[in-house]
């Protein structure tokens, strides 16, 4: 049988102005399944064409790739990948946005589209069904990407248009950039910086095809038992409190980084937490929003009591910690301002938080100035959230420094500072305590993206069993299995929300992805698929100049942590050398060999 | 014996913390029965409908910090904490 779905791939040069449909074979699907890993597969493509690649050159490529049950009846799963190489860490960024756009790129008849070149002037591509077209930005520059998405559903005189865009800090490359689409970001990596360099505000979708699915009645018959799991006790964390529940629990396990990692327990944390916000219903508001197609609806977001709900600032876990305890500070409006604001700016909240803290450290430490702005940019000032966001978009003062993210911060203030830059391979860490985590510690150390929780989420072993001791054949195993499985999930995609409504993930995603895409396998072969891209990351990452040195974490780490049930824990570095080296062996990585591709490539 | 409670436990029962009737020091499992006679409106989202287990992604932490396992006897000095293992964000 052959694939039944959208098979398409858009190119669009934006030098050129030259368009290209192809298609693409059943093998290729049957490779890389779609989602991240079709995407991760186009990427491989132009980086062994171009080698090295400049970030935010017209040689990078942006990439969608749509998730392969989008735009069918499966829930949870109207999802795109987005890859591109990463102004932050220079290494691949491969991520996921969700809802209507994700699902209309199908009714496009396309299965990806690859953005490449610059735009002489300020663009929007329009991808009008079977039309393409690139149009003037006009009125939208310096827009948000919520009003970007307004002003051009005037401009086409329809409501449905769904559009991604950047806002302001991708139009001025800040390294840390999102990319949005109906309310939600493509956050991390920066590829909104990328985006912007294309001088491409939006992509506009209209698409009225049809998106077949092989098997009718078996896609309907599973998707209803999922749909029915979906609304159970597998995903009421997610429903009723969203994932802002996390930050009670870790403080109660000692385990919630704190002050750019100087603790793991903050002491304001109570007055943080989204619950709190929920259980002041006097105080706040709660408003409830959620992807197109998905039953969970998970982003609870809040507001205080008087305000315009437009100010609403979705409460997940690792914004709220961002902004909070990472910050030092406990004052819930100022951290939702702060989300909001980054919502308006085109931030990633976690990169910026996380810059922020590096920021404020480097203040204590006289490394920079402390009143740059108005107010003291100190640990528990809730003041300096919003003028050092501002700052860090116009790139003024010391904004200038901190748009280019933890490492290019570090880099520019030098080896004094290198001791508190919290980050892997470029990107900031994540709110998790990787010193309690050790399973976590390799994950991260080795991870493809940097700093990443949503590819490197072994951290369910250490928290499930925290006490326990495990072998490190175990822990890497685990590690691995970790990595695998994302790369499923985030292939076929499916929200990762809705892990709890599969009693055995690989054989019902397989029953699945048959049934979907007409193309037969069997639970061992999509988990070889999984592996087979996560083969493909690796060697774009070596042929991007990757070497063992980059695997690597923040010397922070490996100093103890000061307070708390933990104190005195640290990742060790002889235990991670001797994680990582089962690793490299357990996933066949030739370090020599790694070093032998980037010479290679250097001749 | 007192337990904490996190997440959907909390707000189940509407309290950060209970008391559950125990004759002494308990088993987990003696626990999770003890604990769904006393507050069955957990009963379906946090423990299992027999009764028997948590149901993922909950989990009985000592102090936040150690999982007992099934047939470890604890009290209310372990500081026994009904949470659900964290993730994504």
């Amino acid at each position: 049988m052959m694939y039944a779905g959208p098979r398409e791939v858009l190119e669009v040069d934006l030098t050129t102005r030259v368009t290209r449909r192809y298609a693409l074979d059943d093998d290729v699907f049957a490779q890389t399944l779609g989602g991240v890993g079709l995407a991760v597969w186009l990427i491989e493509r132009y980086v062994e064409k171009q080698g090295r690649i400049d970030p935010l050159g017209p040689e990078n490529p942006l990439v969608f790739a749509a998730g392969p049950f989008a735009s069918t009846p499966v829930p949870a799963a109207n999802k795109h990948a987005l890859a591109t190489i990463s102004p932050l860490t220079g290494f691949l960024n491969e991520g996921l946005s969700s809802s209507h756009w994700s699902a209309v790129l199908r009714r496009c008849g396309l299965a990806a589209l690859v953005i490449e070149g610059v735009a002489p002037d300020w663009s929007i591509l329009v991808v009008d069904d079977g039309d393409v077209r690139i149009e003037p930005a006009g009125d939208v520059l310096a827009m948000s990407p919520r009003e970007t998405t307004k002003r051009l559903r005037e401009r086409f005189r329809d409501r449905t248009l769904r559009v991604c865009a950047i806002g302001i800090a991708g139009e001025r490359g800040v390294r840390f950039a999102s990319i949005e689409n109906d309310g939600r970001q493509a956050g991390r990596g920066g590829s909104g910086a990328v985006m912007g360099s294309k001088r491409l505000k939006a992509i506009a979708l209209r698409g009225h095809g049809d998106v077949n699915v092989a098997n009718p009645k078996r896609v309907a018959a599973i998707s209803a038992i999922l749909r029915d799991r979906a609304t159970g006790p597998a995903t009421a964390k997610y429903r009723i409190l969203g994932t802002g529940a996390n930050l009670r629990v870790l403080q109660r396990m000692g385990q919630l980084p704190t002050r750019n990692f100087t603790g793991a327990i903050f002491e304001g944390a109570e007055r943080i937490t989204p619950e709190a916000a929920r259980e002041s219903r006097a105080a706040f508001v709660e408003l409830r929003a959620g992807c197109a197609g998905c039953p969970v609806q998970c982003e609870h977001m809040y507001v205080r009591r008087g305000r315009d709900r437009r100010a609403a600032a979705a409460s997940e876990y690792e914004s709220v910690w961002a902004f909070g305890p990472n910050c030092g500070i406990d004052d819930l409006d100022a951290v939702l301002d702060a989300i909001a604001l980054c919502d308006e700016y085109g931030l990633d909240t976690i990169s910026t938080g996380a810059t922020i803290a590096f920021g404020m450290e480097a203040a204590q430490r006289g490394l920079i100035a402390g009143d740059a702005f108005a107010t003291p940019l100190a640990f528990g000032n809730s003041a300096v959230l919003r003028p050092a966001i501002e700052a860090i978009v116009s790139g003024d003062g010391v904004g200038g420094l901190l748009q280019m993210g933890v490492r290019g911060a570090a880099e520019r203030l030098g080896p004094r500072s290198q001791g508190f830059a919290m980050h892997v391979k470029g990107l900031e860490l994540p709110g998790y305590e990787p010193r309690t985590l050790p399973t976590y510690a390799l994950s991260l150390a080795v991870c493809t993206r940097g700093a990443c929780h949503n590819r490197a989420a072994s951290y369910d072993l250490d928290l499930r069993r925290p006490d326990a001791v495990f072998t490190d054949e175990e822990r890497v195993r685990t590690a691995i299995a970790a990595e695998d499985e994302a790369i499923l999930w985030d292939s076929l995609v499916l929200c990762k929300f809705v892990r709890g409504c599969f009693v055995d993930f690989a054989t019902e995603a397989a029953e699945l992805w048959s049934a979907v895409s007409g193309l037969d396998m069997e639970a061992e072969e999509l988990r070889l698929r999984a592996q087979s891209t996560w083969a493909r990351k690796r060697r774009i990452n070596a042929r991007l100049g990757w070497t063992a040195a980059d695997d690597t974490l923040p010397v922070r780490l490996f100093e103890p942590i000061c307070d708390g049930p933990h104190a005195g824990r640290c990742v060790e570095a002889k235990k991670l050398a001797t994680l990582q080296k089962v690793y490299e062996a357990e996933r066949g990585i030739d370090r020599r060999c790694a070093a032998a591709q980037a010479a290679i490539r250097e001749v | 014996m007192q337990l904490e409670l996190f997440g959907m436990a909390r707000e189940l029962v509407g309290a950060p913390s209970v008391d559950v009737p125990m004759a002494g020091p308990a088993t987990l499992d003696a626990l999770i029965v003890a604990l769904a006679r006393t507050y069955p409106q957990l009963l379906g989202t946090v423990i299992d409908l027999d009764r028997s287990v948590l149901i993922e992604p909950n989990v009985l932490l000592l102090d936040g910090r150690r999982a007992p396992d099934r047939t470890e006897t604890f009290d209310e000095s372990d500081r026994p904490c009904l949470l659900f293992v964290p993730s994504g964000g």
